[in-house]
This record gives C-alpha cells, structure tokens and sequence, in this order.
C-alpha cells in the first residue's frame, strides 16, 4: 500500500492521493495503516451506495452503514494521533443537510455525494450504466440519448444550496461557528428519543458516539499534510539533467548511479513529460539514462514515451509497472560472473498492468510477469508463477522456463515461449488459450495477424533487439539456430482474442468487397 | 427487456383501428390487436429499468415487463401464465382499461411510452385463439358457501379466487345477464359481450353458480342470504347517477346515460326492447365530458344522430401534461377518445341552466359559460346561449351505491354513501356487519374495470382468510 501510494504521488506529485475503504468493522485499524502508508485522503464508503453500473450483490451485500465505519475511523485515527494528517471523506447515499452534519460529528472533514446530484440532473435510477442505453442521457455518448439530457448545472447548484442552507441552520442550532469545530464532536449526538418500536430495544450508540480521550494537541480533523519524501527521489536529478529534452526535445543521454532505496525512479520524470506531452511523449530514446547498480522497488513505473533505462545492475518488484511507451532494459552488472539465463534479474510483478513500450531483461523475472498487460512488449530468459495473468494485449517473449499457471485469465496479447524440452504445456491454464506451433513466414496461414505481422516476423524482432541490448547468449544460440529454434516456440493464443482478430479480419474483407 | 436498445430502435405503434367511417356502420369491436412481430417489437421497446412504475401503475399490479420480455422472446404461454397470476381477466382490461400503466412507464418520462396495453391484448387474445385459458378447478372443496351480490368485475374476480380454492359461490346479479356494468354499461363496439360469456362459462367449470334476476333487496331478502350463506360479498357497484335539476329536467328526451346506453346492448344481444330511446335523426346533446358521456357520443353515432354536442363543465385541460411534475401518476391532460374521433363537437365550462320543451318533449338547451376561479365556478356573464336539442343525455358520474340495498343490510357508511370497509389490515374488506364483505364500486365509489378486480382480489382473500384462518390466495 505505502508502495502503490509514493508510485501514485510520484506520478502526479500535485495530486491528493486518496484510498477508499468499505465501512465495516475493522475499518478503523485499516484506516490508520492506510494514514501510516501516507495516504493524503482517506474515503469512508458506506453500504448504502453504488452506481448503477455496480453488481446488485455488492450493493446488497457489502459493507456497514457509513456512520459506523466513521466512527470507527474517527477514534481509531485520534487515538493514534494520525487524524490531523489525512482529509476524512465518507459517502454512500449522502442526501441532505442532516447527513453532512452527522457525518462531521462523527468525524468527516469531507463528503461524497453522488447519487443525489445525478437525480437533480435527471437520473431515474435504471441501473443501466454500463450499457450505453441511458434513457436520459447522463450515463452514454449515444448523441441520439444525449439530447434527451435535460439537465442544468443550476439544478445541481440550487441542490448544494439547500444542502449548504441546511447544514448552516443546523450549525446555528448547535451554536457552532466554522465546521471545522464540528467535526469529531460526537458528544453533540444522542438517539432521538420517543421512538416506541420493540426492535429500538437493541440498539447502543454508546460506542459511535465515544470520543477517545486524547488531551487539545491531538487533532480530531486535518490541520496538516503527509510528507511523501519526494524532495529526496532521485528523478530531481534526472529531471534536471534531461531538463533540454523536457523543455525543447533535444536527445540527452547521461549515466547516473542508483541503490535499492531510490524507489519509484524515472516516474516523476515521466510526470514531467506527460504535463507537457501528454500520452504521446517524446520521440523513443530522446532521453537516454544509463544506471548502474540494484533498483529499488518501482523501477521505471508508469514510464513515458521517449526514456530509454538503461541498468547494469537488478531489478527489484513492479519494474516497468504501468509502463506507458518507456524503454527498459536491464543487465546484470559488468563483474557479473554468474551464468545470466540462470539468475533472477527482476522481482516480481514486473511490467504489471503496462500499456506500450518494450522491457528487455537479461535474465529471470519472478512471479506474475506481465499480469495485466495491455499493450507493452518484453522479452525475458525465464519467469515465475503465474505469468501472464489477466494479460489483455501486447506480446511476451520467454526464452526459457516458466512457474505454474501461466496464461491464466488472459484474454488478449500473445506469449511467446521457448520449449525445447516441450514441457511448457505442463505449466500452462490452458482455460482461456491454445497452445500452437510458430510457424514460418512463408507457410503461416492467412488471415488476421497479431499486430498485423506474422509471428515469425514479430518473434525474431523481439530477439534482435534483446541480443542487442543485453547481449545475450540465448537469444544469439536461437538466432544462429533460426530455422530450427522456431520450431521450439510455443505460441500462446487467447481464444477470444483469436476470435476477435478472425471477426476483425472477416470484417476487413468484407468492406474491401 | 430482451433487447436493451429496443426503445432506441422501434417507435411505439398502437393496434390499429377501422376506420371511423367504417366502424360507426355496426357495433363490433373496432381495435385490432397487434401482429406477433409488432407485439415483438412492442415488447422490446421495454427497458427493464431498475423500478418499473408500471408495476404499482397498475391497480392489479401486473407483472408487466416479464410479460413484454416474454412476448419479445415469442412466449406467449408463459406471458399468460404470468399476465393471468395477477388479473382474472385481461380481455377486459385489455380492451377497456385506461392503462394507468403507460401513463408510469419510465419511458414516458421522456419518450412515448411501451404500448403495454396493447400487448395485453394481444397475449390474452392468443390465449384464447389457442385454448390455453382454461377451467380451472379445486382440487378439494371446502364446503363454505358464498354469496356475492353483483357480478361486475369485482364481484366476477372475487368469485373466481373463491371458487378457485373450494368454496362454493354463488353470484346474484338483479339483471337477465352476467357482467354488470361490462354488459350494459359498456357498449359493444368498445367490447363485445362473448368475451364475457365464455368467462362465465369457464368459471361455471370451475364451481362458479350464476343466478340471474336476483335483485337483493327487492326479491331475495339480504337477513335471509347472511342466515344461508357463510358470508356475503356486495359487489354491486356504484350506479347512482348524479342528476341535473334545472327547470326542464322532467321533459321527455332528458335522460341518463344508463337509461340510453344498456338498451342497445340488449338490442345487440338479440332482446326486442319496445320504446327505445334512439338518437336517429335528432340533435343530441351529452352531458358530462367523461367515458360514460364517450360511449353516448359512440352510441349515438350509430344510431345516426343528426348531431352530436358533448359539454364538459371543467375547461378544456391541457394538450400536454408536465411530465416532471406528474409521472408516474395519471396525468389530466386533453384526451380524444375513439367515439369523439367518429364525429362530436365538444365545449368546455359550460354549465346547463334548463331545458326547454314542447308538448312534453324537450327541445331546446340553455347553458352559459363558466369560469373556475381559486376552485370555485362563476358564471360568465351575459354568457348564455341555446341550442336545439331533441335528446340530452346526462354522463356527470355516479355519486354513489344505490343506498337501499346498502341499507336493507345495515352496514355503515363512508362520507360519499359508500359501505364503510379498509382495504387493509386484519379485517379488510369487511363491512361493519360480519360476515359482510364489500369490494368494488360499492366501497371504493365509481371507478375503473381494473381497481374493481383489484378489489374483488383482494376481497376474495380476505373472506378465505375469514373463513379459512388463513389463505393461499394473492393480495
């Protein structure tokens, strides 16, 4: 968690970075390890809620009404001394003045209203969302729906109006002057008495309501903000060194030493790039960094186009995490005397959830290689388990063995495998892909194609580029040994994706006649 | 429902009419039910939204988008297995019912809505076409006797719920036929009368008796059916016309509506009725802007009126309703009935003030203008006009039960002279009198076909429950 959230500021470092939990009994020691990992934000979700896009079995079934959680959150937080550091947010069926003023006693500095301002503005509740069939309009880009859209921004004004109206008469009620001294005073909180009705019997509020005896300097709302230590990353210094192709694209290429404490590195650059660039970045290479020694953990993560990383050294977890257009190539160091294809290069969950570019690892990744990819391409000597998992796109190379249940879950993308030994199908799920033979150019079948090319075409390319960038002894055997190495390579096929390419080519031919 | 971009794909299209040209020439049923592909793409046209109004929309709570789902999907059997777990009698409804329904369809907030009328027309009547609706009867009687005063929609509903589960029950209707206000007071051109027969003919195979000519109060004695009977259902609707008393009243050619409208239905059924009151040939002025005032116009129309005036005391409402302000309730918006589109003139707020005769018939109208000011009416001055009139028809609503037969039983009343009984709780739809159940018009005041079966279900269940201790049957 600490992990996700430094990689998250580090890409935006101007942006709250938020966690929102589900209200339910525990909450409250999750909250404060959420609050200890840095949060800037912490969202209290109660069970009340959901978008009409959500399953009927999360809406029904999960989590607390949102005052326990709160609560729960509140004192945990206060008795820890961590409440002054994060912005508390509850949500989940906020509607009205009152809601606001309960969930500030009870501890919230902020609230998330949603279903409520998308009444205002005409939703009728089809739970359609995710269908694109909207009837009035709010959840589609159909243009023809769309113009059933009535709704007004001040209809959504005039709604926070009355909120605000409401939560001022209550506040005037209650004598307070500012909200902030609202919140966390439960004491101002009681059951409303008179409610004859036998299942009242049961009910305690005792412990919602307790505050938890910290002495004036304990903060109950947030007075102060995380500090996430990027003044100490290392990317200040690889900023300003490629500052002349941030700024004017000129080519920089510079050598920099790293340890395993700068975490997250190359991220804020990418930062930097994407503010000015957007997701097309810079041309590839522009920005040419050499590294020498052992990353820490998030090497390269979120990577944009047009930085090429360069690491004489290892890897630790989620190198290339999210990886969008960068380069990433790493080698053992120089004095390395191990055999390489035999050596772990990389942690685990490298290139997770990458979206394009290319990795090059002389060596073996660990577990979960590639889980979530989607579009980014990497050629490695061997991985863990489960690689490839939930893998939606892109093309994966391995040049040696693999863990368990590779391919499960995948649905897009291809995997390249070198089996000579003709073992893999033993590691592979086989529940959503086929295992095929790659074939030669001249003898491939016609019809659609993986990026459009064939796969000898694609494979031998992947190769090249990997003896080129790390020398490596494998890929320049199977190259020497084309002709027959292919034979050794295992495709691995998504069945939907197979579909999707066939109905995507019988289409094409289709419009051509 | 079957296809999530129905409503975006086809538009709604109502079962077709014959022309009014060709219709007035008889009294059959001029609305021809939807083919099966346009009841298939009616069906369509649903959206399975989160919360079907229609559902509550409905008074008999019909389960409406399974039913469009099901005719989508081609299934009929099953649509009127569904269609028939909630209302005894969809031919009725179908033909006849204002569909409350489509005025809550979440797609008449910003579209036309599902034509979920039509398509209840159209599952019933291949329901029929292929004899799936069928005899019903118990498996086991449990010997108690019933008797239900009234055999309209309410009284008809309540015995088919209570013959279905093993009593046995008996209905008494005051007229020669079964059906109440669905034989003569609704005309045959809006629904013919057969539907009704071969309804009583399927609940005389399910243990219903049917008796005729039995008015309660006048030759059957109520203390007597309550010694005989375990308990008693009065269902005899509201028919106490509202009546107009101005100077003229009494002239011959001013009459009710249910004076004019059962004749022709019993002319239709073959009976020979001897001094009719026809509109052939005569300027005929109706009064009262509702359905009843509709099926005269109608009527009318057939007889070969010479002309046909329709008064309406409120102004004329507006073309359009404001859908945010009204969905999903009935809206009070203009509405052209199928009798006005046969040719009728209609005016608004206008109040009758005498009738005008010769030698005992009436001839001439007086009425005037009037205005509604903060709920109360004005009359305009020097607005008053006449017109010729040889037959005035008065359609302004029913006020109440005849209060006789309410009294003959003893049972209290409410404010509008209607039997005094909740529809909810323990001992709903029990009159003050035990054993004495009231459902229908008779407790609810006029209203629609679809709240008497409501009511009549909704009874059936509580005599069960009554004389059972407890009951199987819906609510």
């Amino acid at each position: 968690m600490a992990q996700l959230i430094h990689d998250l500021k580090n890409a935006n470092p101007s942006a709250s970075i938020s966690v929102k939990l589900v209200s339910e009994t525990g909450v409250g020691t999750v909250a404060a390890g959420v609050a200890k990992a840095k949060s800037d934000h912490i969202v209290i979700a109660g069970h009340d809620g959901g978008t009409g896009a959500s399953p009927l079995s999360s809406i029904k079934h999960a989590g607390t009404p949102w005052e326990i959680g709160l609560a729960e959150t509140q004192q945990t937080l206060v008795l820890n001394q961590l409440r002054g550091r994060v912005i508390l947010q509850v949500d989940g069926q906020m509607k009205t003045g009152r809601d606001v003023v309960v969930g500030a006693l009870l501890g919230a500095d902020e609230f998330g209203f949603a279903t409520a301002p998308l009444v205002v503005e005409g939703c009728i509740m089809m739970r359609k969302c995710h269908l694109n069939t909207c009837p009035v309009g709010i959840a589609t880009q159909d243009p023809e729906l769309r113009k059933r859209f009535n709704g007004q921004p001040e209809h959504v004004v005039n709604f926070f109006f009355f909120i605000a109206e409401e939560i001022r008469e209550i506040m005037a009620s209650l004598g307070m002057k500012k909200f902030n001294d609202l919140i966390g005073r439960s004491d101002l909180l009681d059951m409303q008495q008179g409610i004859d009705h036998w299942k009242i019997q049961g009910l305690d509020f005792s412990r919602i309501f307790y505050q938890p005896d910290m002495g004036p300097d304990v903060s109950r709302y947030n007075v102060e903000k995380q500090y996430h230590g990027l003044d100490k990353a290392l990317d200040n210094e690889i900023i300003k060194k490629a500052m002349p192709s941030i700024e004017k694209k000129e080519s920089t290429t510079f050598d920099i030493p790293i340890t395993n404490t700068n975490r997250t590195v190359g991220t804020m650059l990418s930062h930097e790039i994407a503010k000015r660039y957007g997701n097309d970045g810079l041309p590839d290479n522009t920005i040419s960094v050499k590294l020498e020694g052992t990353a820490g953990q998030s090497f390269g993560a979120f990577l944009a186009k047009g930085i090429t990383f360069n690491l004489h050294g290892e890897g630790n977890d989620y190198v290339g995490k999210g990886l969008c257009g960068g380069h990433i190539i790493i080698r053992p160091p120089q004095h390395f005397k191990g055999i390489e294809e035999k050596n772990i290069i990389v942690g685990n969950t490298v290139m997770y959830g990458a979206t394009s570019g290319e990795s090059y690892f002389r060596g073996i990744a660990g577990e979960r290689f590639c889980v979530r990819n989607s579009g980014a391409s990497a050629v490695v000597e061997g991985v863990g388990n489960h690689g490839c998992e939930y893998m939606t796109g892109g093309t994966v190379a391995v040049l040696g063995e693999t863990g368990q249940n590779f391919a499960a879950g995948m649905s897009g993308g291809v995997a390249y495998i070198y089996d000579p030994e003709g073992t893999f199908s033993q590691s592979c799920n086989p529940s959503m892909v086929t295992l095929e033979k790659v074939a030669k150019e001249n003898v491939q079948p016609k019809g659609a194609k993986h990026l459009n090319l064939s796969d000898e075409t694609i494979l031998k390319q992947l190769i090249v580029n990997h003896h080129k960038y790390t020398d490596s002894s494998i890929a320049i055997d199977i190259l020497n040994n084309w002709d027959t190495a292919i034979g050794n390579f295992v495709k691995v096929m998504p069945i939907e994706y197979k579909r999707a390419l066939n109905e995507l080519h019988a289409a094409t031919i289709k419009e051509v006649a | 429902m079957g296809k999530v971009t129905g409503f975006m794909d086809f538009p709604r299209v109502a079962a077709e009419n014959v022309p009014p040209a060709e219709r007035v020439k008889n009294y059959k049923e001029f609305v021809l039910h939807l083919s099966d592909e346009e009841a298939k793409t009616q069906g369509a046209r649903c959206m399975d939204c989160g919360i079907p109004f229609c559902n509550n929309g409905c008074p008999v709570n019909n389960i409406i988008p399974d039913w469009n789902d099901l005719v989508f999907q081609q299934n009929w059997k099953q649509a009127i297995e569904v269609l028939h777990s909630t209302n005894n009698f969809p031919e009725f409804t179908g033909r006849i019912c204002p569909a409350p329904c489509e005025a809550a369809c979440t797609l008449n907030i910003n579209d036309d809505p599902v034509g979920i009328k039509s398509i209840e027309h159209a599952i019933i009547d291949k329901a029929w076409e292929n004899n799936w609706v069928i005899p019903q009867p118990p498996k086991n009687k449990t010997g108690k006797k019933i008797a239900i005063v009234g055999s309209g929609p309410a009284g008809m509903a309540a015995a088919q719920q209570l013959a279905r589960v093993g009593h046995d029950v008996v209905v008494l209707e005051k007229n020669d036929r079964i059906g109440g206000l669905l034989r003569y007071g609704i005309p045959d051109f809006k629904m013919e009368k057969s539907h009704i027969d071969r309804r009583v003919t399927q609940m005389e195979a399910e243990g219903v008796v049917f008796k005729t000519n039995q008015n309660v109060g006048e030759n059957v004695d109520p203390e007597q059916l309550i010694h005989d009977y375990d308990s008693v259902i009065l269902a005899g609707g509201a028919e106490w016309p509202r009546d107009l008393p101005v100077p003229g009243r009494e002239l011959d050619g001013v009459h009710f509506a249910m004076d004019f409208l059962p004749n022709q239905n019993k002319i239709v059924a073959g009976d020979v009725i001897k001094d009719q009151i026809t509109a052939t040939g005569k300027n005929v002025v109706v009064i009262g802007g509702g359905d009843t005032g509709s099926d005269c116009v109608g009527t009318s129309n057939r007889h070969g009126a010479a002309s046909v005036y329709q008064f309406e005391l409120m102004p004329q409402p507006p073309e359009k309703e404001i859908k945010s302000l009204v969905w999903p309730y009935w809206p009070l918006k203009m509405r052209t009935s199928s009798s006005h589109e046969e040719g009728c003139e209609r005016d608004w707020s206008v109040a009758t003030k005498s009738f005008i005769g010769e030698n005992g018939k009436v001839k001439e109208l007086v009425a005037a203008r009037v205005e509604w000011k903060d709920g109360k009416m004005q009359e305009v001055p020097n607005s008053e006009f006449t017109m010729k009139a040889d037959l005035v028809l008065l359609a302004m609503g029913f006020i109440s039960p005849q209060q006789t037969i309410l009294d003959k039983f003893g049972i209290d009343k409410d404010a509008r002279g209607n039997a005094k009984a909740e529809t909810e709780g323990e001992n709903s739809y029990t009159t003050s009198r035990s054993k004495v159940f009231a459902a229908g018009d008779m407790r609810r005041g006029q209203s629609l076909v679809v709240w008497a079966i409501r009511e009549g279900r909704q009874c059936a269940r509580s005599v069960d429950e009554f004389l059972m201790g407890s009951s199987s049957l819906p609510r």
